[in-house]
């Protein structure tokens, strides 16, 4: 039982990650028809921008993850400006394909710059726990959960209170409306794109400290955000963030009681299991 | 009245928990021009789909020449045929206007279908002529004008030979002298023994067409019969009022 | 003008054959891989260039080829016909098996369900002992370059044949309707599952044939090279750069596109695979259907022809 309890909270832990993952990739998604194949990479490149500036500059990695964002968000911003707004209106196999090469150029850029050792994010805490009740918490993972679903509510504040927050919900709902209120469309695909790359960095950082990164990491990272950003429904943060925590506990339950190595054959059944039993609803936004 | 071509039976479509279309029956005669008129978001296209199996019926029969339909996948009614085209339109973009029309011609109805490519080309070339889009058969479908891409998309839907068509507003956004045009278009294909299901809000020229109109509203069906006395009916008129696109 | 292409697709074809008997043994080395790549891009334009279904897990048809055959030779002691022909059928019989559920998804739906297969069937083979869990077969060794050259030469002609019987049949032309629009080319009569489920079948048979004779030439395999997803990258590549949907495209593709990779590969490996992330994304952008058209639009327009490309889908 007690097994199960510390099965479950490492489930949950992971899952809140997971959540914040699939924010980034939904938030592209729903509002500029992009599903990014590079989603998984950007997340990756949080992560060694995570590693750096701790490393290198000496910050702290919690401190250095708003950093890793506004590099992020400056990057997606300018990508989207000035690369994917050229193809946006384009048939969506083009941009399901450029993605694709840009997912390339990242693994291999990054496998250049950083090599393909494994890197972890070790802070000086990353060993300490507290124990409830004969459950262990790692600190620095029940912080990466907290930060988490912190940036989770801010995302969901950000579009439903703030101007621009707003103007990037109606472009979502129907661009031509959005143009006659006067909204930039070229600027608000940026911004969104570069907000889905914050997250996306954040996650990254946060991974980093976690578990281990390497430049492949973000192929499964993709397809797992895909997935959770399916489960929980593309506008809906809480939703996203159910349903990471669904594949977390899932994982985390497969690693105890089948064994470790199917971890990710578990999520890919689970991620076929869930595109093709809700047929109806796919087939209906495709 | 002579056995009905097509009927339909209680049809219900539900999603998730909007009912769009609720319990609808009505037949149609071979050769008929059948108007079907409602608001926006009536359920109109949502019939037409689920004639052509685009959508599957939640409840409700569908029967074609005295054969039952509605379990049938969309490319087996449209080999019975059974043509239709999209209130949005459908091109296949990248294709010439003659590929577009050939594709029809190689996999429709039966009798017509021609297996071999030089064959159905031909046919797709007659049927340019037919609709008027001769000097655009080598033009890509995504750069034609609006109507001529209406024209198209009747084009395609004759290919496959139908024997009943379903038409979803193919007069919207086009002038005076353009609807005329379809309109006499529309005649022209009943002329040849096609029965003809016509989703329309042009008022003048679903009453200038129509042998009968079957109104629906909130998915209901409000009113069917002659045309004058279903215009005149008091359901149809308060359906229509301050919702009137015209 | 019709006879004399045939007469000049035939003195290539012949030259081609040539080859082994004339050149040094690394030349022959990098054309078996170069003849297997350009059968593999061949076949992922049947499914992504005909029908428009960008799978980016063809490499799982590739490494049941190379298993099927290992398995075959390696366990059960059988010849190597009998290999192939087995890996094969594993390539199809799962093409049929996984197309059926996956190719009712749509758009990002089916390239993801595909990206994530690619990604696990590594680690799921490496579970199996029969299939020398992560370990991998060693095969019989046979020494022959110019056997597999001239079996891959082959399969590469087999391949570009039926492409070529695509782009004139009626199973083509409905593949094409369903890549240009799937709704539509349904109400006119096509049964799209089986005309997907054909298409992504007959990429799988090439695939696979493809997987087992590099198997048997290479003859020691694993899973991670067999189900290497980097493959993917370059059968998506060489089909875009060559001109997906088109015959000898992705053929011309994916033999400009190996020679440049070797010669950057000498250097650095990492510089390789990069190159090829650039050129996807510039291809997207300025040349989307790909050298033929590219040729034809630059002689019409100059350098407009990539200005044009650009302006086309622009915000
Ligand atoms: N695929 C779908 N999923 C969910 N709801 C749908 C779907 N298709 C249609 N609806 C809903 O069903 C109702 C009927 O839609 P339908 O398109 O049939 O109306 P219509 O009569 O054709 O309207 P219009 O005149 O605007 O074309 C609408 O409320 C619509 O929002
Ligand atoms: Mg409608």
């Amino acid at each position: 039982m007690q097994l199960f309890a510390q099965i479950l909270v490492n489930g949950i832990l992971l899952g809140g990650l997971y959540g914040l993952m699939a924010l980034g990739m939904g938030l592209v998604w729903g509002v500029l028809n992009i599903v990014n194949l590079a989603h998984g990479a950007l997340i990756m490149l949080g992560g060694y921008a995570v590693y750096y500036l701790y490393t290198k500059g000496g910050i702290d990695p919690f401190a250095a993850l708003p950093i890793a964002m506004v590099l992020l968000f400056l990057f997606g911003y300018l990508l989207q400006r000035f690369l994917l707004n050229l193809i946006v209106r384009s048939a969506q196999l083009n941009t399901l394909l450029i993605t694709f090469g840009l997912d390339v150029v990242f693994v291999y850029l990054a496998q250049l710059l950083f090599s393909a050792d494994f890197r972890t994010i070790n802070p000086p805490y990353a060993g300490s726990n507290i124990d409830v009740g004969g459950v262990t918490i790692p600190y620095a993972q029940l912080a990466a959960f907290l930060v988490a679903i912190f940036l989770a509510a801010i995302l969901f504040l950000f579009l439903d209170r703030t101007r621009t927050g707003r103007a990037i919900r109606a472009t979502a709902q129907n661009l031509t409306a959005a143009r006659l209120y006067g909204v930039n469309p070229r600027r608000i695909y940026a911004l969104t794109f570069g907000t889905g790359a914050a997250l996306a960095g954040a996650a990254g950082g946060l991974y980093g400290v976690v578990s281990q990164i390497t430049p492949y990491i973000g192929v499964t990272l993709t397809a797992k955000s895909f997935v959770i950003a399916i489960l929980g429904g593309l506008d809906k943060p809480i939703g996203v963030i159910l349903g990471g925590l669904l594949l977390g506990i899932a994982e985390a339950m497969t690693a105890l009681y089948l064994d470790p190595t199917f971890t990710d054959i578990i999520s890919f059944g689970l991620l076929v299991l869930v595109l093709v039993a809700k047929p109806a609803q796919i087939l209906g936004r495709a | 009245m002579t056995a009905p071509i097509f009927e339909v039976k209680g049809l219900t479509k539900k999603f998730r928990g909007l009912t769009a279309l609720s319990d609808v029956t009505f037949q149609v005669a071979p050769g008929e021009i059948l108007g079907l008129i409602g608001p926006n978001g009536a359920g109109k296209t949502t019939l037409i789909s689920l004639i052509s199996g685009t959508l599957l019926p939640t409840a409700g029969e569908i029967h074609f020449e005295g054969r039952r339909i509605d379990g049938l996948p969309a490319f087996k009614r449209a080999r019975l045929g059974i043509g239709r085209t999209f209130q949005v339109m459908k091109p296949f973009p990248g294709l010439s206007v003659l590929e577009n029309v050939t594709v029809g011609a190689l996999f429709g109805a039966t009798e017509g279908q021609e297996k071999k490519r030089a064959k159905a080309r031909e046919l797709a070339r007659e049927l340019l002529e037919f609709t008027g889009l001769t000097r655009h058969a080598e033009q890509r479908a995504d750069q034609l004008g609006g109507p001529d891409r209406k024209r198209l998309e009747f084009a395609k839907a004759l290919a496959l030979h139908p024997k009943l068509l379903l038409l979803d507003e193919v007069m919207a956004g086009l002038n005076h002298v353009e609807v005329d045009e379809v309109v006499a278009l529309i005649r022209k294909i009943r002329d040849r023994k096609v029965t003809i299901l016509v989703i329309e809000h042009v008022m003048k020229a679903i009453r200038n067409l129509s042998d009968r109109l079957l109104v629906i509203h909130h998915g209901q069906q409000i009113a069917q019969g002659k045309v004058d006395e279903v215009l005149a009916d008091q359901r149809v008129v308060e359906a229509y009022l301050g919702k009137r696109r015209q | 003008m019709k006879n004399l292409q045939r007469a000049g697709l035939a003195l290539l074809a012949v030259g081609l054959a040539a080859v082994p008997f004339v050149a040094s043994d690394t030349l022959v080395q990098f054309g078996i891989n170069a003849l297997l790549v350009a059968t593999l891009t061949q076949g992922w334009n049947i499914i992504g260039g005909f029908t428009g279904y960008p799978s980016f897990g063809n490499s799982v048809f590739y490494g049941l080829g190379t298993y099927g055959t290992a398995i075959a030779m390696a366990q059960l002691h059988l010849p190597f016909g009998v290999g192939l022909v087995a890996g094969g059928v594993l390539g199809v019989a799962f093409a049929l098996l996984f197309g059926i559920p996956i190719l009712r998804l749509r758009g990002p739906y089916f390239a993801i369900a595909t990206l994530g297969l690619a990604a696990v069937m590594s680690a799921i083979v490496a579970t199996i002992g029969f299939a020398g869990k992560n370990i991998g077969l060693i095969l019989p060794l046979f020494r022959g370059d110019t056997l597999f050259y001239e079996l891959s030469l082959v399969l590469l002609v087999a391949a570009t044949g039926t492409v070529a019987w695509l782009a004139r049949s009626r199973f083509g032309a409905g593949l094409v309707a369903i890549r240009e629009d799937e709704d539509a080319a349904q109400v006119m009569g096509i049964n799209t599952t089986m005309y997907k489920v054909g298409a992504l079948a007959l990429a799988a048979f090439f695939s696979s044939l493809a997987g087992g004779i590099h198997a048997y030439w290479i003859t020691f395999i694993d899973p991670g090279s067999a189900f290497d997803p980097t493959l993917n990258v370059r059968m998506v590549i060489m089909t875009l750069f060559g001109g997906p949907g088109t015959i000898f495209g992705p053929v011309l593709g994916s033999f400009v596109l190996s020679a440049v990779s070797e010669v950057l590969a000498s250097k650095v490996s990492t510089v390789a695979s990069l190159f090829y992330g650039f050129v996807i994304v510039l291809a997207v952008v300025f040349m989307p259907k790909g050298l033929l058209d590219l040729f034809q639009g630059f002689r019409h327009s100059g350098f407009r022809y990539f200005a044009q490309n650009m302006r086309r889908f622009r915000l």
